[in-house]
């Protein structure tokens, strides 16, 4: 791998490879670190029905393809490599990668976000053997079995509904007494005669010898604690951001989020944000891609006085 | 040529009884995150050709195999020497992270 770039891109979701392919088309040598898959997180999902273009359920990984190899077109590198440190040094950045340390003029960083875990007993134990964060690729494994999904947002609901598919039973276990889900999604859940719903309910545990049994379920209005037995449980409790690398560098919220405004300038020179990591931003791919190419467009103009 | 296999529940035994440190890879074809990682797979496969064997078994074709390790979640990668897991990853990884795991159990 080439060692001096323009611009390094931390990050290959849509954000990250949105921005690439501006950082492309402005003709800048362009890299773009991914530490999991080119994607991002929403390749876990089965469709995307919202993306303004498509009047028809897409694939998310099909679409997450397209922007890769439209990144490609234009000249842009996709690298599969993790990005374990960043600092400024002269009048550029370093990052340090696996086995080598990398220099850009400018860094666009569009991390992304991790999943959130309950960290209760017998969570991580289990996790990969009936506790998932990705209901596509794992619910053929819960085949007319019961299955919870945690959480009340609108990836807890597309998960139930697509676990309908599959499960006997679905359970949706969420800490309050509604959902903050789409509207569109509520509907179909509630009409949907294989879900359920467990309103204000915590998890506290998981049970399980080899592979999950139970939940530990607490009703928070009765203060009722049962064991319900669960073959699978769907974890969708929401994100945290990935903002380790950036925690000495710019302004960081109180939950870790970059606290930036529309120009998703950072205040430090030639390094730029985009996507889930900001704070107050809603996770949707239309926001994500809108966002990396407002970064790049930022990165080039500061690009631009360097020229 | 690198060596990844495909197999399955009648041949899964045969390949695993092996001295090299073999990668078994539990997939499906609805898998995104299983087919995004295909690349890295095949990059680690021939940075290790001859001293690794990455075995790839469709849990929808071989449902034996996938309960014997009590896999749940796709992908899953088990790291298995002369028959016994030594350690597995699950939920998609670069190639990187799957070169630091070979060398810590190698």
């Amino acid at each position: 791998m080439d060692k001096i770039w323009d611009v390094i891109i931390i990050g290959g979701g849509p954000a990250g490879l949105s921005a690439a392919i501006y950082c492309g088309r402005a003709m800048r040598k362009t890299l773009v670190l991914e530490k999991k898959v080119f994607g991002g997180q929403i390749v876990l999902a089965d469709i995307i029905e919202n993306y303004p273009g498509f009047a028809e359920p897409i694939v998310p990984a099909d679409l997450m393809d397209q922007m890769s190899k439209q990144c490609q077109r234009y000249g842009v590198v996709l690298e599969n490599d993790e990005a374990t440190a960043l600092r400024r040094e002269g009048q550029g950045w370093r990052i340090d990668v696996y086995q080598e340390t990398l220099e850009a003029k400018a860094i666009i960083y569009a991390a992304g976000s991790l999943h959130r875990f309950l960290e209760v007993k017998g969570e991580k134990e289990l996790l990969g053997r009936g506790v998932s964060v990705c209901a596509t690729c794992d619910a053929p494994f819960f085949t007319q079995r019961k299955v919870a999904v945690i959480g009340g947002g609108d990836t807890a609901l597309v998960e139930a509904l697509h676990l309908a598919k599959f499960a006997s039973r679905v359970s949706v276990i969420h800490r309050r007494d509604q959902f903050r889900a789409e509207r569109i999604l509520q509907k179909r859940v509630f009409q949907n005669d294989k879900i359920e719903t467990i309103w204000d309910s915590l998890v506290l545990g998981f049970q399980g010898e080899r592979k999950l049994e139970a939940l530990e379920v607490h009703n928070k209005k009765t203060g009722r604690i049962d064991i319900l037995p669960f073959e699978g449980a769907f974890l969708a409790i929401g994100t945290i951001p990935n903002t380790a690398l950036l925690r000495d560098i710019v302004e960081l919220d109180v939950n870790g989020y970059v606290v930036a405004d529309l120009s998703l300038a950072t205040g430090q020179p030639g390094l730029y944000v985009a996507g889930e990591l900001i704070r107050g931003n809603r996770r949707q791919v239309a926001i994500a891609v809108g966002m990396g190419v407002q970064a790049a467009l930022g990165c080039e103009d500061y690009l631009a006085t360097l020229d | 040529m690198a060596e990844i296999l495909s197999a399955n529940d009648l041949n899964f035994e045969s390949f695993i009884q092996t001295e090299r440190m073999v990668i078994v890879d539990f997939w499906a074809p609805t898998c995104a995150p299983c087919r995004l990682m295909e690349p890295g797979l095949e990059q680690v496969a021939s940075n290790h050709e001859g001293s690794v064997r990455i075995l790839k078994v469709n849990v929808n074709e071989s449902p034996k195999t996938s309960s014997r390790y009590y896999v749940r979640t796709l992908p899953t990668l088990l790291f298995i020497k002369e028959g016994e897991v030594r350690t597995q990853i699950v939920g998609a990884v670069n190639p990187q992270q799957i070169e630091k795991t070979l060398s810590e159990v190698g």
